[in-house]
């Protein structure tokens, strides 16, 4: 699962994929008959795509990812919207956490020089935006800002320390 | 042509990112019904801001002035029509019976003003102190009641419809049965008839009269007729329900009864 290799990246894809529709879709929580606590796993994928894929090809597979959980969802374009708007912020995270030296854009076999630290901040950035821009699209309106932030506080710890954990295991090298 | 393309190059991401974005939110607005229905709804709300924006500009063209002077002549126009005109001329009609004396008159009424169909309702009608429509005189319809006038301006009153939960009517049946007719706020079609002793008879489709108790009604106005019986256990009594044979909330004329006698009425009903 290591490495950033075209079959890394599809892997990566099917396992998270796999990961949200069949396990964690079955995790919500709430009250009064309405949830509030959904964990995203899956934008993880579009973090996690190397640092060398063309931006506009970051936006187009955060899209195709988005859709992909979007039709196993069937929120036909809330999460293909959310997704695509996370690939396109992706670049402003990784332009201020780049490293002094700037990222070693050469594989090197294990990838230790982003270190767990590195990904704590990148992957908090990636969460929140997923998730507050997620949030806000299913609401649909300013109105519901209540709704939004309460989801959001609710999800995104979750969302964010499953990401990590998961990301520790897969530490893909961008 | 080249700087353009080299923009486009330089922010691909972008232009992608915002492509796929009306392509997502297409999809989400034409394929989920929550987020396509507040779509709609803002659209409904801020359409309408959006378009007197709209107005604002074509108004700037020249037209504010022109506007005016039309607008000027409408309302000049509008107050000649005969809808503006207060209608002094007096509807007023009695039975006529030779034999007795004249109790009661009736008075050619419009409802000009209703409220909103809920448990209480008003309407208003067009009559006042000025032709002496007083609080506690009944209204009748073509067919039926409407309600009771509780309150009196000189020129209009407000009456409180059958259909209100105050609603009290002294009603009864042919066999001189009598009881309290009410609304429960549920149906504006059913009124229930409660406080009729149980060993009376009362048959589906007898017909409901007004008694003239309380000197609101005359004696014998229908007021509906009987759709169910329900005994009520322990009480000795029986609610009757009463499909109206009106429809009170949808009457445009109404009458006002009014009691020559009551006030000798009521000084014998409040005498110890």
């Amino acid at each position: 699962m290591r490495g950033n290799s075209l079959g890394a990246n599809v892997g990566r894809f099917v396992l998270l994929f796999f990961l949200q529709v069949f396990v964690f879709r079955q995790v919500s929580l709430g009250w009064s008959g309405k949830e509030y606590l959904f964990i995203w796993l899956y934008p993880l994928f579009i973090a996690a795509l190397p640092l060398r894929t063309p931006r506009p090809g970051v936006v187009a597979l955060a899209f195709l990812a988005g859709l992909s959980v979007d039709i196993a969802y069937g929120t036909l374009g809330l999460h293909a919207s959310a997704a695509t708007a996370t690939g396109y912020f992706r670049q402003f995270p990784l332009k201020f956490l780049e490293p002094k030296d700037g990222y070693k854009t050469k594989s090197t076999p294990e990838g230790r020089d982003l270190g767990q630290a590195w990904w704590v901040r990148y992957l908090a950035y990636v969460t929140v935006f997923y998730c507050v821009f997620y949030f806000s699209v299913e609401a649909f309106s300013p109105v519901f800002w209540q709704d939004i932030l309460l989801k959001c506080l609710l999800s995104i710890p979750v969302s964010y320390l499953l990401s990590l954990i998961l990301v520790s295991f897969l530490r893909p090298r961008l | 042509m080249e700087r353009i393309l080299r923009i486009f190059l330089a922010n691909g991401s972008f232009f992608t990112f915002f492509g796929l974005q009306i392509v997502c939110f297409w999809l989400i607005i034409n394929y989920n019904s929550t987020q396509s229905e507040i779509a709609s709804e803002t659209w409904s709300l801020y359409g309408g801001w959006f378009r007197s924006g709209k107005d604002v500009i074509d108004n700037y063209l020249d037209l504010d002035e022109e506007n005016e002077i039309l607008l000027r002549e409408n309302a000049q126009l509008r107050a000649k029509l005969p809808e503006s005109y207060y209608d002094t001329t007096v509807d007023q009609d009695s039975i006529e019976d030779e034999a007795r004396l004249q109790r009661f008159t009736y008075l050619a009424t419009r409802v000009v003003n209703r409220t909103p169909y809920n448990p209480n309702n008003t309407f208003v009608l067009d009559r006042g102190e000025q032709l002496g429509v007083i609080p506690g005189q009944g209204v009748v319809g073509e067919s039926g009641l409407l309600g009771i006038i509780d309150v009196t301006t000189s020129r209009y009153a407000r009456a409180i419809s059958i259909l209100h939960l105050d609603t009290r009517i002294s009603a009864g049946l042919k066999n001189k049965a009598f009881g309290t007719l009410r609304w429960d706020g549920q149906d504006a079609r059913y009124m229930s008839l409660s406080d009729i002793p149980e060993y009376i008879t009362v048959n589906p489709q007898d017909t409901v009269y007004t008694t003239g108790y309380s000197n609101v009604f005359p004696t014998g106005i229908a007021i509906g007729t009987i759709s169910e019986i329900e005994v009520q256990p322990g009480t000795g009594n029986q609610l009757l329900r009463v499909r109206l044979i009106n429809d009170p909330l949808r009457q445009d004329l109404a009458y006002v009864v009014q009691d020559l006698f009551k006030e000798e009425l009521e000084n014998l009903n409040t005498t110890e």
